[in-house]
């Protein structure tokens, strides 16, 4: 026979750590229907029949929160053979405010007290008997942490499904009993009589989810409403307080007989750390050194460490095992490098096309002694006075530095150079080489004499969209073990504290500054890292937001504008930053007064959890449930995205065939064809080209990819890619152009995460949309106004720019009120 | 008086909970009920951290007013 036991208690309570030890690595993770709220059940250890369902945590079984809906409509609809209902020990008194619920729905419930050590450490006594025959159902000891007294909780919870029934051993003062019996006979007669007792309390409260469903005619209700005021007039209370106060009073006469306390009165450990972390002037400070190791960690050195590990070596060219070698590598491969520059310099300067042909490693006929002596010859034949103008171009930016060589420096680097075999070294030669994954894959095409578009395809589309996806991975796996710990150990919830009353003031709650620290490096753990803030709301706002903040990837887009246009002005990387906070500052504050966001926001309550270590085990799971769900859940988009993006860069029409497209021939490609016919709408941000349209659809695939893109399209021809890029600007178009890039829609990958977290398509789409518009008004804004300091403006474009400020002004400063209300989100769950 | 007024550190017990139905529903859930013993911990630019029935509750300002010790 199959068994459905749901595990059901208070947030923090232990629960996902009994859970997890129930069940190993028997799980399923998705969501409730319809909600984000995350959904999880397992098959027990040993008993392939019996599934387990973990509940959200919750305090009650009101119908005020999102979690509380899900997790009573389970109850009442699924009707699970058992609930497992996990307590904390040492909070005996709120976590029995949930049992008293629990065991009137007329499912056998078994309560097992968890952190049964902690209270014994403290000296304290449960009398779980007493406990037990108080609740009317069978109690266990636990330490879901220490991992003792779990199988026999699963036995306990079998044994009652398939033998016992629970029935609630407590009753209200004799006016409400009275009205409840009343109900029972006039609305709930029909139910089976061990549920009766639940709805009809239910409906004593007013509970207008539970009157809807169980459909009560009028006369009905006004028949038992007469009971009601009956009961709220003697008790001069409202139903609901009623209720919850006796349930209240009845603990309370339940701990008196059960439950010793050792110390009475005295601050406990997590008082005393919430003292400090908390304390109106440490609080900040702590929390700036907190956030400092995570950053520094997760985003400048470890994590960075691991992105470019997985996007340069394994997806890349390759890499040295444990970094040995690499070091060498580098030394050797930089003074060939320069060498190699001098070289080049005096060869174009002297016009020596014999020595350049000879010294081509490409060119079939290629041979190192005739390559050395052709040097050797040509150095000879060099004055030590003579000079050669050079310009160097930095690989990222494609910056440009002018240099001048003597002939005695080309004398040094033909040595040097010859040195080397007038061969670039071969990473692989130095230490531990691993070759990454294309080049391994290609010599793979290569051995079957694959076709060229298919060899495109493989490599250009699939791997680069896969190394895409997992490129990521490592960073975010980091980050992930930071954000698990601080969630378990209990901290996190403080951030929400400390941080709330300045983040609540635009839209946004104390945990968003989290996604946007971690979203300066990349925007994809910036988002998943999300997933800790509970508000719905607050966490759609934040999804949206974080990518305003300049992401790793922009630096070299933004290092590019700055040198290309302002001539390396030092506040173009500054404002970009600036740029971002002044956008999400301002979203926020929009945002929050639209009626998308409106309605529910929540007034801060929350409980925070005591502080205690976290068990290794449970960090790394939590660190791969969220990994794992962005390979899966986002993993899809960035991969079809990527292909795609290739696919209309490297084909196109030349010489009126259809065919695949060398580097060079990307004019010709159907991206440019794309770019052509959308460039008119750039023409109001003031760069209406082509150019400039398609590297901002390949700045999609990845931010970085937009230097790539202009290098190539405004590479060749005369002058450099910067001066080319200089006389297609001005700086009011060049600097609209950076605005709209940085502010517009994220890379793929960051997209993939949003329709992850988001998990709905018509929020994925509102935020994708925001985000392009935002920067298409941005970048409209600057250009116009920007071109009356260059004389160019036109009136039309100010009158429109002046608009779009008042009414931007407008919506920033009109009048709003925070409501007060706690949700009404959860009114949309049936 | 006001909950958000209690000085830090001292015992004080719930009188009444006010505010909407639904807030106040929550409030009680949590364990603020009349007659429960509470103990400001810490406040920070008025949001404060309160000991109700062994456990730590933040609560913000706008909260802590409607609920009377």
């Amino acid at each position: 026979m199959k068994i459905k036991i749901a595990l059901a208690g208070n947030p923090n309570c232990g629960k996902t750590t009994l859970f997890n030890a129930l069940t190993g690595s028997n799980q399923f993770v998705g969501n409730w229907p319809g909600v984000t709220v995350e959904k999880k059940e397992g098959k027990l250890k040993k008993h392939d029949d019996v599934v387990i369902t973990d509940l959200p945590g919750i305090y009650s079984l009101s119908p005020y929160t999102l979690e509380e809906v899900v997790a009573r409509n389970y109850l009442i609809q699924e009707r699970p053979e058992a609930i497992l209902n996990i307590i904390d020990g040492t909070n005996l008194e709120r976590n029995l405010y949930l049992t008293t619920q629990l065991v009137e729905l007329g499912i056998p419930v078994v309560v097992a007290v968890n952190m049964m050590d902690v209270v014994n450490k403290n000296g304290d006594k449960i009398d779980t008997n007493a406990l037990g025959k108080a609740l009317g159902c069978k109690v266990v000891e636990i330490s879901a942490l220490k991992g003792t007294g779990i199988e026999e909780a699963a036995e306990a919870a079998i044994h009652a499904a398939q033998n016992t029934k629970t029935i609630p051993q407590h009753s209200f003062s004799g006016v409400v009993e009275h009205a409840i019996a009343h109900i029972e006979e006039v609305a709930v007669h029909t139910l089976p009589e061990e549920q009766q007792r639940f709805f009809a309390i239910k409906i004593f409260e007013r509970d207008e989810k539970i009157i809807e469903q169980l459909g009560l005619t009028q006369d009905n209700r006004k028949h038992i409403e007469t009971d009601i005021e009956a009961a709220e007039k003697e008790l001069d209370d409202d139903a609901e307080s009623i209720i919850t106060n006796e349930r209240y009073v009845y603990i309370a006469s339940i701990i008196k007989q059960c439950y010793k306390k050792k110390n009475n009165g005295g601050l406990t450990v997590s008082d005393k750390i919430d003292k400090v972390v908390t304390n109106r002037i440490l609080a900040l400070p702590i929390f700036a050194v907190v956030m400092f190791i995570v950053y520094y960690i997760s985003v400048t050195t470890v994590g960075t460490v691991a992105t470019d590990w997985a996007n340069d070596g394994v997806f890349g060219d390759g890499w040295h095992l444990f970094g040995i070698g690499a070091g060498e590598y580098e030394d050797v491969s930089g003074e060939f490098g320069d060498a190699a520059n001098v070289i080049d310099a005096f060869v174009t300067a002297e016009g020596a096309d014999d020595v350049a042909d000879a010294i081509d490693t490409e060119s079939d006929t290629f041979d190192a002694s005739a390559a050395a002596s052709a040097l050797d010859t040509f150095a000879a034949s060099v004055s030590d006075d003579a000079t050669a103008d050079y310009t160097l171009v930095d690989e990222e930016t494609l910056a440009e530095e002018d240099v001048t060589y003597t002939g005695a420096e080309l004398k040094e680097a033909v040595a040097t150079y010859t040195s080397y075999g007038c061969e670039e070294p071969d990473p692989a030669d130095y230490g531990v080489w691993v070759p990454g994954l294309p080049g391994i894959i290609e010599s793979g095409l290569d051995a079957v004499n694959c076709a060229d578009w298919l060899k495109g395809l493989i490599l250009d589309g699939i791997v680069a969209g896969v190394g895409a996806v997992l490129g990521f991975v490592p960073q975010m796996l980091v980050l992930f073990i930071f954000l698990a710990f601080l969630e378990s150990c209990g901290y996190m919830a403080r951030i929400a504290f400390v941080m709330d009353r300045i983040f609540r003031k635009f839209g946004l709650s104390g945990k968003s500054f989290i996604p946007i620290l971690i979203g300066t490096g990349c925007g994809v753990p910036g988002i998943m890292a999300s997933r800790t803030i509970e508000n719905e709301r607050d966490r759609r706002m934040t999804i949206m937001t974080t990518t305003f903040i300049p992401c790793g990837a922009k630096l070299p887009f933004i290092a590019m504008i700055a040198g290309a246009i302002f001539g390396g002005a030092p506040w173009v990387a500054p404002s970009a930053y600036f740029l971002g906070i002044v956008a999400i500052i301002c979203s926020g504050i929009i945002l929050k007064k639209t009626k998308m966001f409106a309605g529910d926001p929540a007034p801060f309550v929350m409980e925070l959890p005591a502080y205690h270590w976290p068990t290794v085990s449970n960090v790394l799971r939590s660190m791969w449930e969220r990994g794992w769900s962005f390979i899966k859940k986002a993993g899809t988009i960035i991969l079809l995205s990527t292909i795609i993006v290739w696919f209309t860069t490297y084909f196109g029409v030349v010489d009126g065939a259809f065919r695949m497209l060398t580097e060079d021939e990307i004019s010709n490609s159907i991206l440019a064809t794309i770019g052509n016919a959308i460039a008119w709408i750039f023409a109001p941000l003031g760069w209406g080209n082509w150019q400039a349209a398609v590297a901002s659809i390949t700045g999609l695939v990845a931010k970085e990819n937009i230097v790539g893109t202009l290098g190539i399209l405004y590479g060749g021809g005369d002058g450099t890619v910067y001066s080319n890029m200089a006389s297609h600007f001005t700086v009011v178009s060049g600097y609209a152009f950076l605005a709209f890039n940085l502010l517009c829609a994220p890379c793929f990958a960051a997209i993939g995460a949003i329709k992850r977290e988001m998990n709905n398509a018509k929020w994925t789409w509102f935020a994708i949309g925001y985000q392009c518009g935002f920067a298409y008004l941005v970048a409209f804004v600057i250009n116009q106004l920007g071109s009356i300091a260059l004389g160019t403006a036109n009136v039309f474009g100010i009158i429109v720019s002046i608009v779009l400020i008042v009414l931007f002004i407008f919506l920033l400063v009109r009048p709003y009120k925070e409501s007060t209300t706690l949700s009404n989100r959860a009114v949309k769950v049936k | 008086m006001p909950l958000s007024f209690a000085t830090e550190g001292e015992e004080n017990i719930i009188k009444q909970v006010g505010g909407k139905a639904e807030v106040r529903a929550h409030l009680e859930n949590l364990g603020f009920v009349a007659g429960a013993a509470v103990k400001v911990i810490t406040s920070m630019g008025g949001n404060i951290i309160v000991n109700i029935k062994d456990s730590r509750v933040a609560i913000s300002r706008e909260m802590a007013a409607k609920i009377m010790i």
